[in-house]
């Protein structure tokens, strides 16, 4: 037995070894989510979907707010609100937080659900992805993320560089080109993707509104909760209110508890976007300035 | 939880640990531990569904002890009936009950007595036709006399869910595996460095060859109306491969991972496709099933014996029960037939039993050669009703293959997935003749070249590991 232990032994530290090593090769180039699981624990965070996560820009915050933030949002299919996005903030979160700032940005598609049953936690897709199955958030590298999500490693030997870098704060900065007509080519693709793809099949979730406020309840208890709408291209504005038009009174009961609701739709056109959706980098530089100032102005009021 | 996981790879040391450094000097303790694990294991897919085997291996153990009993011939067969029973009517329920219930509004549709047929929203609990043959084989055995019922229950409990076994074969036979949870288990090196050899090329055809043949494969099943004749032929072996590498890769993995426990688990292929006729295809594919069924049904049915009107019946009757074992669909009572119209000839002819000895030399003769090219081709078009979702998919996909583009130049040509299964072919070439491929490795090569090669597949499996894809079996 002694010796089948040290052959094996052996053999396994043969094996983890590079792969350990190869898997410190990952970063912010790698995938747009990576480098959020393999990050310290924090204790000021701008949360949501796709569209904090490109448009909220911690450095922003961080100069004008005199705090570390940092941007633990992903995706309306990974990060709507729900059990599976809340149980992974309370892992990021460092647990003696008490005068943390916590934005939440909201918008109809992440309180509702795809699922036939809308609020059947049990049918929530993000129990598939990488929030659901990574236990260990803040571990540098995390082979449970690149295990459970990932798979042809071999192509971590080359370090590509492609039009998306998630920044070691977390914000997702993209840079496609910008040339008018291929602009207007992807709000165009979006969105149709949104009109046909998402809004016959989504549906307005009390449950999910319920872990807005659950996380909202949560957060408050480490420091200050700001809820912001952020400003989209005015067609994907008309396919969102299709799905839910009267949103602020849907979330009446979040606003509410919160400690401030910033609706900035109604800037929609002073922005540029990517693709109607999300909010261009220097656009979201803008948006971040806006934000940071509001929370300013109220953290001043109160 | 799949052989192929993080979770598996964590609980595996741990069980190890458990068993020959906590509890070696206990065989009780010992088979507690293989119990519970064994119970964790499965429970991690739906613990639910542990009641489910709690109480089929209850059944069994108690039927088995009173069958045990001197009971007159009548008792006993009651006692048997009731066991086939508890465990067919589950299995019934879980997987055939959609089946039956569409099957006959279908019917009566044809019969102008159109009805809605009731359908349940059933879950199919994880390896269910696995471990209910397993524990039926058990009855059976005890009602012919063949084996005495025991009474350590906690032996028999784990037995019936030895976990790594237990969803997706080999399928046990008592006579085979219950004993060895009755003998003390000693470590023993050279059968526990088998064990891992095994894993490891199991984890090479699931990982490497079936994963990444899987995405292909559903590509061109899913769309084949947009495939070339030679694509579509393509789609349908690499398929073949697929549930090749999956099903003979979990078996792999299962056999090795009881090889660390100490216990031996019967060969569940033996390089089926270098069989030179269907018959050799069958003694060498799934072995395990294709004993059972020879034991359990074929053989009482009256086997080769008899009329010529008895062995056609008995071997459609086998290969159409073994169809509709894989699972409640059309596609899969057509596979067994066909295999069966391919083995029919064979047997008219006595000549099922020509290929009972290898080929005896490295190289085949070209005549062998062929023979086993022949048996491949029709194994792939079988495969074809296998995969499908419906019968028409799979005559359309069958249609859309035979035509003239299947001599074009195939718009899919995946060389990383050739490259893969050429691998797999050579080296279980080189191996045919063992349990496992890399089985005896050391007498052929040195340490370190043995070491390389233990490292070169291990770094395979985890730089180059597809898109992870649940066991085939599992479902069945």
């Amino acid at each position: 037995m002694r010796s089948f232990l040290i052959k094996i032994s052996i053999f396994s530290i043969l094996v983890i070894l590079p792969m350990y090593l190869l898997f410190s090769r990952a970063d912010g180039n790698w995938d747009p989510f990576y480098e959020r699981f393999t990050t310290p624990k924090q204790e000021n965070l701008l949360l949501g979907t796709s569209r904090a996560a490109q448009g909220l820009q911690p450095a922003v915050f961080n100069e004008m707010l005199g705090k570390d933030f940092y941007n633990y949002s992903f995706t309306v299919v990974h990060s709507p609100y729900g059990p599976t996005y809340l149980k992974s903030i309370r892992r990021k979160l460092k647990s003696d937080t008490n005068s943390g700032t916590f934005i939440l940005t909201v918008d109809p598609w992440s309180v509702s659900s795809i699922s036939e049953d809308p609020n059947n936690l049990k049918d929530f897709r993000e129990l598939a992805f990488c929030l659901e199955n990574t236990p260990l958030v803040s571990i540098d590298p995390n082979p449970l993320y690149l295990l459970n999500n990932e798979h042809n490693y071999h192509r971590l030997f080359k370090r590509k560089k492609g039009s998306l870098f998630l920044h070691d704060d977390g914000w997702l900065e993209v840079s496609p080109p910008m040339d008018s007509s291929l602009v207007k080519e992807r709000i165009e693709n979006k969105v149709q993707d949104y009109r046909e793809d998402m809004l016959p099949y989504y549906k307005f979730s009390e449950a999910r509104l319920s872990y807005l406020v659950k996380t909202i309840e949560y957060l408050q208890t480490h420091g200050k909760v700001y809820l912001v709408r952020l400003p989209i291209h005015e067609r994907m504005m008309q396919v969102e209110n299709e799905l839910t038009n009267d949103f602020d009174l849907k979330i009446a009961e979040a606003i509410k508890l919160s400690n401030g609701y910033l609706d900035l739709t109604d800037l929609n056109s002073s922005f540029s976007y990517t693709d109607g959706n999300h909010l261009y980098k220097t656009s979201g530089e803008k948006v971040s300035r806006i934000i940071a100032n509001w929370v300013k102005q109220q953290r001043l009021k109160n | 939880m799949l052989f192929n996981s993080l979770e598996f790879a964590v609980f595996l040391p741990i069980v190890f640990i458990l068993y020959w450094f906590v509890t070696a000097r206990y065989l009780k303790l010992q088979n507690l531990v293989l119990l519970l694990a064994s119970y964790f294991f499965y429970g991690w897919w739906d613990w639910r569904f542990l009641a489910l085997i709690f109480f089929s291996s209850t059944v069994d153990y108690v039927i088995g002890i009173q069958l045990g009993k001197d009971f007159p011939t009548r008792t006993r067969k009651v006692l048997l009936a009731l066991s086939i029973a508890v465990n067919i009517g589950f299995l019934g329920f879980f997987k055939y009950y959609n089946f039956f219930s569409e099957s006959f509004a279908d019917a009566f549709t044809l019969l102008g007595a159109p009805f809605e047929p009731s359908r349940l929203n059933i879950i199919l609990p994880v390896g269910i036709s696995f471990y209910t043959f397993q524990t039926l084989s058990y009855s059976l055995d005890v009602y012919r006399r063949k084996l005495t019922p025991t009474k350590d229950s906690l032996a028999f409990f784990a037995f019936v869910s030895f976990f790594p076994q237990l969803v997706a074969g080999p399928i046990e036979r008592a006579s085979n595996l219950l004993p060895q949870f009755f003998k003390k288990r000693s470590f023993n090196e050279i059968k526990a460095t088998d064990g891992l050899r095994q894993i490891l090329i199991g984890l090479f055809k699931k990982v490497i060859v079936a994963d990444h043949c899987a995405m292909y494969v559903n590509e061109i099943f899913n769309n084949h109306q947009e495939f070339s004749g030679s694509t579509l032929f393509l789609g349908a072996v690499f398929f073949a491969f697929q549930i090749y590498g999956d099903f003979s890769g979990y078996s792999d993995i299962a056999i090795g991972t009881a090889r660390l426990f100490g216990f031996n688990l019967m060969k569940n292929f033996a390089f089926p496709y270098f069989s030179r006729d269907i018959a050799e295809f069958w003694r060498r594919w799934h072995i395990s099933l294709s004993t059972w069924f020879r034991d359990y049904l074929y053989i009482p049915l009256g086997g080769s014996r008899g009329s010529t009107l008895m062995k056609v019946r008995n071997i459609f009757i086998i290969f159409l029960v073994s169809g509709f074992w894989h699972g409640a669909n059309w596609t899969f009572l057509v596979w067994g037939g066909l295999n069966a119209l391919y083995f029919l000839p064979l047997m008219l002819s006595n000549k099922n039993r020509k290929n009972i000895d290898s080929i005896g030399t490295f190289f085949p003769s070209l005549r062998e050669f062929l023979q086993m090219g022949f048996t491949f081709l029709i194994t792939v078009i079988a495969w074809i009703f296998f995969r499908a979702e419906s019968v028409h998919h799979a005559l359309d996909y069958l249609k859309r293959m035979l035509s003239d583009t299947l001599f074009s130049i195939p718009t899919l040509r995946p060389s990383d997935v050739m490259l893969y299964i050429l691998i797999l072919v050579v080296v279980e070439w080189f191996g045919r003749e063992k349990e496992h491929a890399l089985q005896n490795l050391e007498k052929y090569v040195g340490r370190p070249l043995r070491w390389l090669v233990y490292f070169a597949i291990a770094m395979v499996i985890l730089l180059y590991s597809g898109e992870e894809q649940e066991f085939i079996y599992f479902q069945f």
